[in-house]
């Protein structure tokens, strides 16, 4: 497989201004609060369905029962700001939940992100990886997710340490089991 | 006071890059009295800029300019436009190495003879052996305060180091410890000791790690003797009719073209853009590229056998705490062929933090097992596999025939196939390291395929005889008496071990026979 990640951000630093913009992003969704998804969809140019659906299928990428909904918000927001200002990306993901839909109506008779049994969502998931939609969203999803101070605590990683002067008096040796 | 040069001025030793090899280079040139100046293509930043950020960081040091990849190696499918991850910015990759400071061992000087002829590789002795160069490694170590040499005391082992010796204990292990490293262990040279803080790969912001950024650049520069000019990106090298280089032509920071004439040319700027640098400088009287007589510009690239293992456990382990690669098995680095395979390999710590260890894990995979492995994010341990790669003289680089930067130079590409030593001592690795973290209960292991290459070496050689590789014994390239050689690309054989102490201690040795050499004036 591609280390798909790697290309999408030699892509985004090469043509520079990803930190920024995807910073700003998180931060402005961040504020938004409980409307999130609503205002986020909104500015996406993708229905709230679609959005929805969006949400659903990275949360299917990247399963984390200790995270809510909010997190995964957040990570699909840069990738909606895209499909906002560019119509190849709004086309492209709106084909690509189509696809999703399309698949698990076939199998369960409903929308991907209604369908409450994973193995059928993950099943939909399976006949489109490694597609253009696919690698898209896994892509440009991913560092939105796991980049979230806010969500590093949920996993036990305490992030920056030099402002606390490392952690040689916190714990970098405490290890007890061994 | 750092000097000011002018273009005309014929006098100066131009070197490209400073990193581990320009950056010392520069420092001990200037320290003698020889006039410096350095072009470095990358932008200066300071160390107050470091940020304990993974994602940051990785976009503001990493060398991002375009290059392609190709062959059977797992990167160029995994990272073909990424095939290796090197730093960008004054200090090269001194910024972010993990300051491993290893010597090579005796034998992997002498892999010809060694090893013997092995089908498909294209091995040679190095001219020179580890008795010539162990003066310099001692006087490296004691520049860069590398921890176990000369007394200065070991760092402490972390949790993560912990893990990793108490398995290589279970399974009879003996030569582990924290590793020599390149960062104090105690206040030492004007700097902070080492605060355990995790992030030495992003910068470290307490300055403990060695680094030609905020060391060797700055001490060059209050010689008066040396110029460091950021943002400027050596397109050409040029030489007169006789065939010796008179300069460089390079773009500066406002992308307009300049000429700086020199007296004497030092190439430092990697294994992969060195050779690029000479091949793009052919001309008629060079039309293979400068240097390149033998042909060997850019072949024998190599980038060590890697892979990653990460153990599972059920109790804590945070990795991420403290130095993050202080901690080494030393046991496979030697030369026992019983193995199945030529050369040795090391297992070295290597913790990321949550932010890279989630998104770098098993690319392309997604789903519950995947997760499940960031669901254990504390109780993970993660060891390197570092071992020696052989030489092939089809692994290269190359000028792309199409693709050009901004400057229109021709990127390059890097092509490397997996020898079959190779993929039998990264088994032995996956085997190894699964059964050490086993021994003491990890759950699962989940086995990483390489990263873009952070260690680069070979594409310049060193040989005894010049049409066996580029560069003399003094990485003096064996064409053109002024043009030298000051990186990883000089190197004969890649070692098991991390090369930027072997990078430091030949531009040391390089850096007395260039004086000697402009005293005498052969050069």
């Amino acid at each position: 497989m591609r280390h798909m990640l790697l290309r999408e951000l030699v892509s985004k630093f090469s043509r520079r201004g990803f930190l920024r913009g995807s910073a700003a992003t998180v931060a402005a969704v961040a504020v938004s609060g409980t409307t999130l998804l609503a205002s986020a969809a909104e500015t996406a140019g993708l229905s709230a369905e679609d959005s929805r659906a969006l949400l659903k299928f990275t949360r299917d990428l990247f399963p984390h029962d200790r995270l809510h909904d909010s997190f995964y918000a957040k990570a699909i927001a840069p990738l909606q700001d895209e499909a906002a200002k560019d119509a190849a990306t709004r086309k492209l993901l709106a084909g690509g939940i189509a696809q999703l839909n399309a698949s698990t109506m076939a199998s369960a008779g409903k929308p991907f992100a209604d369908v409450p049994d994973e193995s059928v969502r993950v099943a939909a998931i399976k006949q489109i990886e490694g597609g253009a939609f696919f690698d898209k969203v896994y892509n440009s999803t991913m560092t939105p997710l796991y980049n979230q101070p806010e969500l590093w605590p949920k996993f036990g990683y305490e992030g920056p340490s030099s402002a606390q002067g490392g952690y040689i008096n916190r714990g970098f040796s405490d290890i007890d089991w061994l | 006071m750092p000097a000011k040069f002018d273009f005309n001025d014929s006098s100066v030793v131009v070197i490209v890059g400073s990193g581990a090899g320009g950056g010392t280079l520069a420092n001990e040139l200037a320290k003698k009295g020889i006039s410096v100046v350095v072009l470095e293509a990358g932008k200066r930043m300071e160390l107050t800029e470091f940020k304990n950020d993974e994602i940051g960081m990785f976009g503001a040091f990493t060398w991002f300019d375009p290059r392609t990849s190709s062959g059977s190696w797992y990167v160029a499918k995994s990272s073909p436009d990424l095939p290796a991850w090197t730093c960008k910015l004054v200090g090269g990759t001194t910024v972010h190495w993990g300051a491993c400071a290893l010597r090579f061992q005796e034998h992997e000087f002498k892999t010809r003879t060694r090893y013997g002829a092995i089908p498909g590789a294209n091995l040679l002795d190095w001219p020179i052996d580890l008795n010539e160069l162990a003066p310099y490694y001692d006087r490296a170590e004691l520049r860069m305060g590398v921890t176990g040499t000369h007394g200065i005391p070991r760092l402490p082992a972390s949790n993560h180091g912990k893990v990793l010796f108490a398995g290589a204990k279970k399974i009879g292990y003996t030569q582990y410890m924290t590793t020599n490293m390149a960062i104090n262990s105690v206040p030492r040279d004007g700097r902070a000791s080492c605060q355990q803080t995790g992030f030495c790969v992003q910068g470290c912001t307490f300055g403990a790690k060695w680094s030609t950024l905020y060391i060797d650049v700055p001490q060059a520069e209050a010689t008066g003797k040396a110029e460091v000019r950021a943002e400027s990106q050596v397109l050409r090298i040029e030489h007169d009719a006789a065939g010796k280089v008179t300069g460089v032509v390079y773009a500066d920071r406002a992308g307009n073209l300049q000429r700086q004439k020199a007296r004497i040319v030092a190439v430092a700027g990697n294994s992969i853009e060195s050779p690029r640098l000479l091949l793009n400088s052919a001309s008629t009287q060079f039309p293979q590229g400068l240097a390149n007589s033998s042909g060997q510009v850019g072949r024998n690239y190599m980038r060590h056998v890697t892979s990653t293992v990460f153990g599972v456990f059920d109790k804590p382990v945070h990795m991420y705490r403290g130095t993050a690669q202080s901690g080494i098995v030393m046991d496979e680095a030697r030369l026992d062929t019983n193995r199945g395979f030529v050369g040795g390999y090391n297992l070295e710590l290597l913790p990321q933090g949550l932010p890279s260890f989630a998104t770098n894990l098993l690319p392309g995979e997604w789903g519950r097992d995947r997760a499940s492995v960031i669901d254990n994010y504390v109780n993970l341990a993660g060891v390197w596999i570092i071992g020696e790669d052989l030489a092939r003289e089809t692994n290269r680089i190359t000028l792309h025939p199409e693709r050009k930067d901004k400057y229109g130079m021709p990127i390059p590409n890097v092509h490397s196939d997996d020898h079959p030593n190779d993929l039998a001592m990264q088994n032995h690795g996956f085997q190894q390291a699964d059964a050490l973290y086993k021994s003491i209960g990890a759950k699962r292991t989940v086995h990483h395929l390489p990263f873009p290459s952070t260690h680069n070496m070979g594409t310049n050689r060193m040989s005894e005889k010049p049409q066996d590789g580029v560069v003399n014994r003094f990485g003096q390239s064996h064409d053109v008496k002024n043009l030298f050689v000051s990186d990883g690309s000089q190197f004969t054989s890649s070692g098991g071990e991390n090369p930027t102490l072997t990078i430091v201690a030949l531009a040391l040795r390089q850096s007395e026979y260039i004086a000697d050499q402009m005293s005498k004036g052969a050069i």
